[in-house]
């Protein structure tokens, strides 16, 4: 594993952000190193998802700081998060159902021809760019011709990442890629975030699904009523334990029991 | 690679075609229906009139579908965004009136030509920035738009019909013949496929479609949508000027009471034709059909000799009845859930 050796990506110093009289975020550090994956996991209304808004730039923190391959950053949009190659692939995926794949792959950027001195869209560059893309991370899709409606909720996932993957991030926060998914495809999304790894980008993984975690993840990382509780090697710890940090006192939940192999 | 892989490739480039047959039924299933449609109503009124199918009418019909045409390839950028446009009938009525009163004061027709497209394209920001900038419902600022726009037109002139100088070259916009062709027929058909290729083959194109689809996605990829919406209804406003010039060109004369109900037809014409109200799922070769249908329709009915106070209620059902052919066998201007 990449973890204790990669150099440090992000640092993420004393993060405090309260919305009113209810503080999402209290002093919250975080680490991410170069091409590791870290699940960021928490009960509703820990702060995991401030933390990632914060990290994209959809918020901005009260206090702390964030350091990004050694210097300091702020960010105050995610126009800003996206220059120093943070991307975010939110849970609603952010894709335009009526347009083909390699269109939502390659939106706002088409590549152009000009035909009598008017740029057109270069449909053929396109849909080679987005098989290049696709292939790149071994997505498999029947056709970039496809329209983004007619696709599985996996493959949309997978268009979504292939897309923030393409702008060539250093680090990838992911909302919740896994939910709602049938269980092959499931399989196939983490494939593909094993793959977005390996090539070097870090990974951020916000979920639900604690086994995921473990198919994926280097380091776990538990929010706490928006306080560090807990940060745990994958190696060296168990679904029951992070249960039990999650909703933090001894828990026996039926449910991660169940998908335990050594159940108590 | 083993013997077998040709065949693995040929098998994959089938699989393609199929795809692409699949999404060719699934994308224009409501651009056949409304051909289909339309068929039927040609060779009906063929059937049943003995002038339908003649060239004097066909051509009558070609000059009559300009406006409307013109109008209602602006108006599938506008729906294609989810939005509307209520305020054209009203910007034809006012760019119709000022025409004939500026070309009465002696302005040179071309000059009258460029001001009265400008008004088109001004009314037309304006209401783009209510509705892009402000965020007000496209419904209320057009229909705001539809009565003050009206009255405007009203109001310079007091009611009265403006007579246009018959020797004047503009009347040629709205009666000229190129090639045995009515000029305002050339014009439509230049529209139409300057909005196609607009529509189909340029980014803008594209951000329409996308911005009906999910203006949020759009938006986080760094396109500016509120220029994309403001744009649309500039051409919206644009394509009623051209209209409204042409039909005072072709009457001869100005009047605040020309296009009443105008914007009705060019939203049936664009809905007929397959294009969503939810927005991001626009054709223009359905709205191409739907204006023809919508036409023929109307001058089918008139040779037929109905009354012209049973017209409206016939055209009305049949409409109605097209676009629910159109959700319900073939299944198209319906979003996915």
């Amino acid at each position: 594993m990449l973890t204790g050796t990669a150099p440090l990506r992000v640092q993420m110093e004393n993060i405090s952000k309260a919305f009113g009289a209810i503080k999402s975020l209290d002093r919250v550090n975080l680490v991410l190193r170069a091409g590791e994956v870290l699940g960021l996991v928490g009960d509703n209304g820990a702060g995991k998802s401030t933390l990632s808004k914060v990290l994209s730039g959809a918020t901005v923190p009260d206090e702390g700081r964030i350091v990004l391959d050694g210097k300091e950053v702020k960010f105050a949009s995610p126009a800003d998060a996206r220059r120093q190659r943070v991307e975010m692939v939110y849970q609603d995926l952010a894709l335009c159902d009526t347009v083909d794949v390699a269109g939502n792959l390659l939106l706002g950027r088409e590549p152009l021809r000009r035909v009598l001195g008017v740029p057109l869209m270069d449909r053929r560059k396109m849909h080679a760019d987005a098989k290049e893309m696709l292939g790149h991370l071994g997505i498999r899709m029947p056709s970039t011709r496809l329209k983004v409606e007619n696709l599985s909720g996996g493959q949309r996932q997978s268009i979504a990442i292939g897309r923030a993957v393409s702008f060539d991030p250093l680090i990838l926060i992911m909302d919740e890629p896994t939910a709602a998914l049938a269980v092959a495809e499931v399989d196939a999304v983490l494939a593909l975030i094993k793959a977005v790894s390996a090539k070097g980008v870090s990974v951020i993984l916000i979920t639900h699904r604690l086994q995921d975690l473990f198919v994926v993840c280097d380091r776990i990382m538990v929010l706490y009523e928006g306080r560090n509780v807990a940060e745990r090697l994958i190696g060296e710890t168990s679904i029951e334990e992070i249960v039990n940090l999650i909703v933090g006192r001894k828990f026996q939940s039926v449910s991660a029991g169940a998908m335990s192999a050594k159940a108590p | 690679m083993t013997p077998a892989a040709p065949e693995i490739a040929r098998g994959r480039r089938a699989s393609e075609w199929r795809h692409r047959a699949k999404m060719f039924a699934h994308d224009s299933g409501g651009v056949v229906s409304i051909a289909v449609f339309f068929l039927a109503m040609v060779v009906l009124f063929s059937l049943i009139t003995d002038t339908f199918l003649t060239q004097t009418n066909l051509l009558n019909i070609l000059r009559q579908i300009a406006p409307l045409m013109i109008v209602a390839v602006a108006m599938t950028f506008v729906i294609t965004t989810g939005g509307i446009d209520l305020s054209v009938g009203s910007v034809l009525a006012l760019v119709n009136a000022l025409a004939a009163i500026s070309l009465q004061a002696g302005l040179p027709w071309p000059i009258v030509v460029v001001l009265m497209l400008l008004v088109g394209v001004a009314l037309g920001l304006l209401n783009g920035f209510f509705v892009a900038r402000e965020g007000i419902p496209a419904f209320i600022v057009t229909l705001a738009g539809l009565s003050a726009i009206r009255g405007f037109a009203l109001y310079l002139t007091k009611g009265y019909s403006i007579p246009i100088d018959p020797a004047s070259p503009f009347n040629e916009i709205g009666r000229g013949w190129v090639f045995g062709i009515p000029l305002p027929a050339i014009i439509a058909v230049v529209v139409f496929i300057a909005g196609y290729v607009v529509f189909n083959e340029t980014t803008f194109g594209r951000y329409v479609t996308g911005v009906g689809a999910n203006a949020e996605a759009v938006r986080r990829s760094g396109v500016n949508i509120q220029r994309v919406v403001v744009a649309v209804y500039a051409l919206s406003g644009l394509s009623a000027a051209l209209a409204g010039l042409i039909i005072a060109a072709r009457l001869g004369s100005g009047s605040s009471n020309a296009g009443v109900g105008f914007e009705l037809e060019v939203i049936a014409a664009v809905v007929l034709g397959g294009t969503s109200l939810f927005g991001g799922r626009g054709t223009l070769v359905g709205t191409l059909l739907g204006a023809l249908t919508v036409a023929v329709i109307g001058n089918g009915l008139i040779l037929c000799h109905l009354s012209p106070f049973l017209t409206p209620i016939v055209e009305g059902v049949i409409i109605l009845v097209a676009i629910w052919l159109n959700f319900r066998i073939f299944r198209t201007g319906r979003r996915a859930a």
